[in-house]
């Protein structure tokens, strides 16, 4: 189980004892704001689970910044947070290098079997590059795990209507309409888990793929969904952080998560396949509005990026997109011209729906697959944000809700797709 | 009378039915070398196509892309019906072959010699062709789809020349492996080749040598944040 911990992790583990409590910080070169998370948390968890065992746990990649540095000398101010009661027991730190691909998933790899070393009841992991994250995201990730007995503690933050348009127009409608629970922000990247679901995660035999690289939040959620572990999600509020890579290349994060998630699809094939309709995840936390600063947008370019994918890409697309789909997303470039531009729901409801069959009977290679839906995908984000540059945060969550119903009501369309499987292909019955 | 009849027409008759007696043995033999061997190439076909069926072969030429090119050519049915042919082909050739060699002439001996001795080079450049097609075909799929990522306004230009010259190159391996014009088609290659680089060296460096330099100044220096959307998609 845990053969790929270094030697001397495991020594320190045996030293620790049990605990109740992981919480777990992956980095790699975040030195700049690692400090504040381990303050963060360790405030957290010395205010609201004062009387449990706990420890950090820093995974890193490789720092050569002083992140390892910085996880030990983070020094927490307690009288600045007006603690009724003390922590029984002192928070212990490790920080250790993870063995493995390099990656996200390699580093949970290392916390979860941390976690399970130690027997903790629950584990509670959150990125090292958070600046928004408070003493109090401990309590909402990690209470309900262990006074409420869930095994999934998705967050859920408070976005600017533009942001996370991957999350919202495929993660988020896809992940409910597939296995029929409305978790929210399925890839936020700080979770709370039960050690039952950690050591679960563990037997999975996937840590030498691309989950290991970058497709381990997707799989996190996605797995305790279809195992059927109890999923909830807490009201973080907004979500800051370092934006080190502001131009991240989209073509990359397409292949890594919506490639992941289309094949956790290939995986719960039966499971998502018999599932109708979806239903709300219980909430924790208080919701309250943050002000959001507003972000600009160059809707022409992802206008053009649409209209010449549509025209360049169209001897990729005929291998897998039916003609109708085809002849539809033809007319949508042809007829956009800046603000009239849209790529209605169902259209691209389809799209997505087609794109996911043909990853599933790898109509093309699939690493092209993934880079031929970015420019639909940037035609479709330029359509929603015209939509709703008027609207209120509310109606754009209810603008939202009307898209993952269309992906709800048009699931069979892809059952059938998913079953044809070799629609495109031919077979010959002709004799010699 | 008797003697001038005999040398007019027995004599001739009797030569020619010597003649014979070589001749049509060996040809007896290459008819029922080619009937026989027909009837092998017939059966073949049919254990082939089976075969070929039963491994879902028509799937796996669907997913290579080689299935569309087989039937454009509406000689072929099929992808399996193709490969029976190709099996039947070959028994065929051999059949030929022996049916040759059975005539025991020397003509044919020589001419069994070298055809044997350029099997292995032909099949070596089919193997290319192939190969370089299949390459090609990939390297253009992947040139398109980074240029059009990235709003390149020539993608498709760009793709289509990377798959010429792809190609080209496996063309040019392909006939030197069997050795045909090969000082003439290495020259023109190079040339070409060459040709290409130079073009696409003056019209970076020199006509477009301010967007040259824009180019390498932005990728030798820090980038600076870039001053639009700032959204993150995930």
């Amino acid at each position: 189980m845990d053969n790929f911990l270094p030697s001397e992790l495991i020594a320190r583990l045996k030293e620790t004892g049990d605990v109740e409590i992981v919480a777990g910080i992956p980095s790699y070169n975040n030195a700049r704001t690692i400090g504040q998370v381990v303050r963060a948390v360790a405030a957290g968890l010395g205010k609201y689970f004062p009387e449990c065992k706990a420890i950090i746990v820093n995974s890193d990649g490789g720092s050569k910044d002083g992140t390892h540095e910085a996880v030990l000398n983070a020094e927490v101010d307690h009288s600045a947070l007006f603690q009724v009661t003390h922590p029984v027991n002192p928070v212990r730190r490790i920080t250790t290098a993870y063995a493995g691909i390099p990656g996200k998933g390699s580093a949970f790899r290392a916390i979860f079997a941390v976690a399970k070393h130690l027997n903790a009841k629950a584990c509670v992991v959150v990125d090292s590059d958070l600046r928004s994250i408070t003493p109090q995201w401990v309590e909402l990730l990690v209470r309900p795990v262990v006074d409420r007995e869930f095994d999934f503690i998705a967050p859920y933050y408070l976005r600017h209507k533009y942001d996370g348009t991957i999350t919202n127009s495929i993660i988020y409608p896809m992940t409910r309409a597939m296995f029929g629970q409305q978790v929210r922000q399925p890839i936020g990247g700080d979770f709370g888990i039960s050690g039952k679901l950690a050591a679960r995660y563990l037997e999975k035999d996937v840590w030498e793929t691309d989950v290991a690289r970058f497709g381990v939040d997707i799989w996190m959620t996605l797995t305790a969904i279809a195992e059927g572990f109890r999923v909830g999600q807490s009201y973080l509020g907004a979500k800051l952080h370092d934006a080190k890579d502001p131009g991240a290349d989209l073509t990359s994060m397409f292949r890594q998560v919506v490639g992941s998630l289309f094949g956790l699809m290939e995986t719960y094939e039966k499971t998502w396949q018999s599932v109708e309709g979806s239903k709300a995840v219980p909430m924790f936390g208080f919701p309250f509005d943050v002000g959001l600063e507003p972000i600009p947008v160059n809707v022409e370019r992802m206008e053009h990026a649409f209209t010449q994918g549509t025209r360049d890409l169209r001897e990729i697309y005929v291998e897998f997109l039916s003609p109708g789909t085809l002849a539809a997303l033809a007319e949508c470039a042809r007829a956009g011209d800046g603000v009239t531009f849209r790529l209605p729901d169902k259209l691209w409801v389809h799209t997505v729906y087609e794109f996911a069959a043909a990853y599933h009977r790898r109509a093309i290679d699939r690493d092209h697959l993934m880079q031929s839906l970015v420019p639909l995908y940037l035609g479709r984000t330029a359509s929603f944000v015209l939509e709703v540059q008027e609207s209120t945060a509310l109606e754009v969550e209810e603008r939202i809700e009307k898209l993952c119903e269309v992906f709800e009501a048009e699931k069979g369309y892809l059952a059938a797709l998913w079953r044809a499987g070799a629609g495109k292909e031919k077979t010959h019955a002709g004799t010699v | 009378m008797q003697g001038l009849f005999e040398r007019a027409f027995i004599e001739p008759f009797h030569r020619l039915a010597e003649q014979l007696k070589v001749v049509v043995p060996g040809l007896m033999t290459v008819v029922v070398i080619l009937v026989a061997g027909g009837a092998l190439a017939y059966v073949v076909r049919q254990a082939v196509y089976g075969l070929l069926r039963m491994v879902r072969f028509d799937r796996l030429a669907v997913r290579a892309g080689w299935a569309e090119a087989i039937e454009r050519t509406r000689i072929f049915r099929s992808p399996s019906d193709f490969g029976a042919r190709v099996a039947q082909g070959a028994v065929w050739l051999l059949i030929i072959l022996f049916a040759l060699s059975a005539t025991g002439s020397p003509l044919t001996e020589d001419l069994l010699e070298r055809f044997f001795r350029f099997v292995p080079d032909l099949i070596t450049a089919i193997l290319v062709l192939l190969l370089g097609s299949v390459i090609s075909k990939f390297l253009a799929r992947s040139t398109l789809l980074a240029a059009v990522n990235a709003q390149w306004a020539g993608a498709r230009l760009l793709a289509g020349g990377v798959r010429v010259l792809v190609m080209s190159l496996a063309v040019v391996i392909a006939l030197e492996q069997i050795r045909i014009g090969r000082t003439a088609l290495l020259t023109s290659f190079a040339i070409l080749f060459a040709g290409i680089v130079i073009a696409a060296a003056i019209a970076f460096g020199l006509a477009g040598r301010e967007l040259a330099r824009g180019w390498l100044e932005q990728r030798m220096r820090p980038q600076a944040k870039e001053e639009e959307e700032v959204f993150r998609h995930l």
